[in-house]
């Protein structure tokens, strides 16, 4: 099917704001974003955008597809195309904008900073964990820091989410000397983490479900 | 300038892990074209092999190993490799990494192919992404300085030895010089030089050419490793895991067809013997659709599916519209894994001195002509951690910093200015995606999983044409921020460089063995191929020699499973 691609356009050395691009692709229902993403550039090489893995555990390709937080790598064109062939892709909202859809990231990365970011391993610890303490954390784990929950939820005053769901993961860990204490850092009432927890779980590209400690 | 002493290039496994060894002794930095944990080591789903458990030993593991290589891995290093695999196992538990668990509560084990035991240690189907996400956090807790989406374009080398590197920044769009006493090279492999194949994007096999074109030796480039089972179509990597947990692989009458070639070991057999099996089943008429096989893994049940394989479920639902759960997936051989790379020593250390190489982009040969499931991610720890030590030794004894980069530098410019002017293509409608799609298409038909004479030296042909017709395009645009055009022109170079080079050494290795398969040639033949290709950069194009393989123990018989 014919895909009308609408893509946000930014370059910083000649551009006063953003402008959209409008670019017309072949491509099968069955095809995702991203590959209707480098058929465009393809017909023009300019357009900027991050990408890597195409198969939804890299993170890179994390932006707005109808302005809904998505990969597009992850994103099957038959569920986001309207019935013209109509779909519009734009940067992450919460981050500035360096050119076309790539995004400021350092922040973001450099946000993980404000937790203590690794396991603090006990002294005693004896290389063991039940299969039970293993299975709390593997959902946590799974978080690829694409950013998109940054982008949709952060706030840039407290501890940015991806940081809270790291939080979550360390805080989790059988291993680690602070353990729960650490939940203590995101400071977040339950009602606000409840709330959380819930928004998260409706975008995250990873399906992260943190529980409720 | 920026100074370091040490530069790891690449912020996969074998980078971090080099890099959070080095780090507190030694003044390291990270840079990376992706951020580290955009590395591809990150879709690594099967696990890491280490003979942990009391039945099982190294010494099993050594053999395995060398078994899989067709005898043409090292004997020594792949003794390094299996003997230190208990150890940093155990050290990765202390990091953090987040395994899958027994019911007493050590790491759990798969079994992947060619293994005589169950010795991948695992996060269900997510081995790679929570070891490298660990690695991240201890590069972090260690405060590893890192430069990421900065892009290694060119080694600089005087006089014999390593003096800096030319990068590009891109988020700035501007060409920088970093001078350091030492670069380890952690830059993976090159898959997409293939039309088919299981990597990411960004696997274009940079650091090997940067580091042939300046002047190291690169060993065993003929051996390229095809997956049996990836997503028919999108060549997304099923995991072997599948098969450790106990899939089947059927042909189009339903059969069982791996007990024609593997009566053993079956779907376990090594990946080469697969798909060798699986291309022939098609080729005589036993393919589904005439195209792919199928892989069963329904008789596993819904609740062993989610806990052990919840990635595959979810990347076959998503591109392939079928859910293993209730119906087997079509799948297909893709290529997957750079067996070659840069020759280094025990130590990771290259002929030029200063230049060091770990992962997937170094040949210490521990998998010579094949690799085992799981013994890849394991290479990237063991040796990405020796060279982190070696670096350190390094630098310690070496005080002195090398000369400052001179004429090294003035060729690098040079050619960086040569990227960029008016287009005068020989044939106007000639662009960069063109070549890429060609050099693809070339490489999977001709130096694919049968190989021939005939059909080698016509990919050799058409890759002198394409680099002919590649040296004529230009980038249009010059010095900006995320330059994705200049990247695919930089990377296409890389890869013709490469792509020829496999070819070459293919068409010159008249045997068959492992992952190498010349169908005019089909046997193994020790008394004159039991050794590696050797290859360096000549006058005119790339030069080839042979050096033997080390054999401390097992001497080379046939191979069956
Ligand atoms: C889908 C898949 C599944 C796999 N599963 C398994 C498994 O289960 N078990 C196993 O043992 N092996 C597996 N492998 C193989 C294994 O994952 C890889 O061989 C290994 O992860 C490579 O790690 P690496 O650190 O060498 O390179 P990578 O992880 O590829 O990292 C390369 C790094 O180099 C950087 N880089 C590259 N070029 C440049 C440049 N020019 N400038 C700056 N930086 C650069 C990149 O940014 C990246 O950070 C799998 C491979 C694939 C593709
Ligand atoms: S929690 Fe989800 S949305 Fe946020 S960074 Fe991780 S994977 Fe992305
Ligand atoms: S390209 Fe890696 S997540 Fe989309």
């Amino acid at each position: 099917m014919l895909i009308n691609l609408s893509i946000d356009r930014f370059d910083p050395n000649c551009d006063r704001g953003a402008y959209k691009q409008q670019v017309k692709v072949e491509a099968k229902e069955n095809e995702t974003v991203l590959d209707a993403l480098i058929k465009a550039w393809q017909q023009d090489p300019t357009i900027s955008f991050r990408r890597s893995c195409r198969s939804a555990i890299c993170g890179s390709c994390a932006m707005e597809i109808n302005g809904e937080p998505r990969l597009a790598c992850q994103t099957l064109l038959k569920d986001v195309v309207d019935s013209n062939g109509n779909l519009s892709l734009g940067p992450m909202f919460g981050f500035r904008r360096l050119k076309d859809l790539v995004v400021d990231l350092q922040p973001f990365f450099d946000s993980l900073k404000d937790i203590i970011p690794w396991v603090l391993t006990k002294n005693n610890h004896d290389g063991r964990m039940t299969p039970e303490d293993a299975a709390k954390i593997e959902n946590p784990a799974t978080c690829i820091l694409c950013g998109l929950c940054d982008s949709e939820l952060g706030d840039g005053r407290e501890i940015g989410p991806a940081a809270i769901v790291k939080n979550h993961r360390l805080a989790l860990d059988a291993r680690d000397m602070l353990g729960l204490v650490r939940l203590q850092l995101n400071r977040k009432y339950p009602e606000e983490m409840a709330a959380f927890r819930e928004n998260l779980k409706s975008f995250c590209p990873k399906k992260i479900n943190l529980p409720e400690v | 300038m920026i100074t370091h002493d040490v530069v790891v290039v690449g912020g996969g496994l074998a980078g971090l892990m080099a890099a959070t060894t080095a780090a507190g002794s030694v003044d390291v930095a990270v840079l990376s074209k992706l951020y580290p944990t955009r590395s591809h080591s990150g879709a690594a789903q099967g696990g890491f092999n280490a003979a942990l458990s009391e039945d099982d030993s190294v010494e099993s593991h050594i053999f395995d190993t060398v078994k899989g290589s067709d005898y043409l891995g090292d004997q020594d290093a792949i003794e390094v490799l299996c003997s230190e695999g208990p150890e940093v196992i155990k050290e990765l538990e202390w990091a953090g990494v987040p395994w899958s668990r027994t019911e007493d509560g050590r790491v759990a084990q798969r079994s992947l192919g060619g293994a005589g035991f169950p010795r991948a240690c695992f996060a269900a189907d997510l081995s790679g992404h929570v070891v490298l996400h660990t690695l991240y956090e201890r590069a972090l807790k260690l405060g590893v300085k890192t430069y990421p989406e900065w892009y290694l374009v060119e080694l600089l080398v005087e006089n014999g030895r390593i003096s800096g590197l030319f990068v590009y920044d891109l988020a700035s769009g501007r060409t920088e010089i970093i001078r350091c006493k030492a670069v380890i090279l952690a830059t993976g492999g090159y898959g997409r030089a293939f039309a088919k194949t299981t990597n990411a994007f960004a696997n274009t096999g940079d650091g090997m050419t940067i580091a042939y074109r300046a002047g190291a030796r690169l060993a065993d480039m003929e051996f390229v490793q095809f997956h049996p089972t990836t997503l028919y179509g999108t060549n997304v990597l099923v995991s072997e895991a599948a098969r450790g947990e106990g899939g089947y692989l059927f042909n189009n009458r339903g059969e069982r067809f791996m007990d024609r070639y593997a009566p053993r070991k079956m779907e376990l057999a090594p990946r080469d013997v697969v798909s060798r099996a699986i291309f022939n089943e098609i080729k005589e008429g036993r393919g589904v659709e005439g195209k792919y096989v199928n892989l069963d893994l329904t008789h596993l049940g819904e609740a062993k599916i989610k806990e052990r394989l919840p990635q595959v479920r979810d990347l076959a639902c998503r591109y392939t519209g079928i859910d293993p759960v209730e119906k087997p997936i079509p799948i297909e051989p893709a290529q997957h894994y750079s067996m070659g790379g840069i020759r280094t020593d025990l130590n990771c250390e290259t002929n030029i001195k200063g230049l060091l190489a770990a992962g997937e982009a170094a040949n210490v040969s521990v998998h010579g002509a094949n690799r085992l499931g799981g013994n890849s991610l394991l290479e990237t720890v063991v040796f990405g951690r020796r060279a982190g030590r070696r670096v350190v030794e390094m630098v310690s004894k070496e005080t002195a910093w090398p000369e400052l980069p001179g004429e090294s530098l003035e060729r690098a410019e040079e050619n960086w200015k040569n990227n960029f002017g008016s287009n005068s293509p020989l044939d106007p409608r000639d662009n960069i995606f063109k070549i890429r799609r060609e050099m693809n298409r070339t490489m999977t038909e001709y130096v694919g999983v049968f190989r021939t004479e005939s059909e080698l030296k016509q990919a050799v042909d058409i890759l002198a044409g394409l680099k002919e017709r590649y040296s004529t395009l230009k980038v249009s645009r010059k010095e900006e921020p995320f330059n994705y055009e200049l990247i695919e022109h930089i990377e296409v170079g890389y890869l013709l460089d490469l792509s020829e080079i496999i070819a070459l050494a293919a068409l010159r290795r008249t045997e068959s063995r492992g992952a190498h398969y010349r169908t005019d040639f089909p046997q193994r033949n020790d008394q004159d191929w039991l050794n590696h290709t050797i290859i360096w950069r000549g006058e005119k194009g790339p030069e080839f020699g042979k050096e033997p393989v080390s054999i401390t123990k097992y001497q080379p018989v046939e191979r069956g499973y």
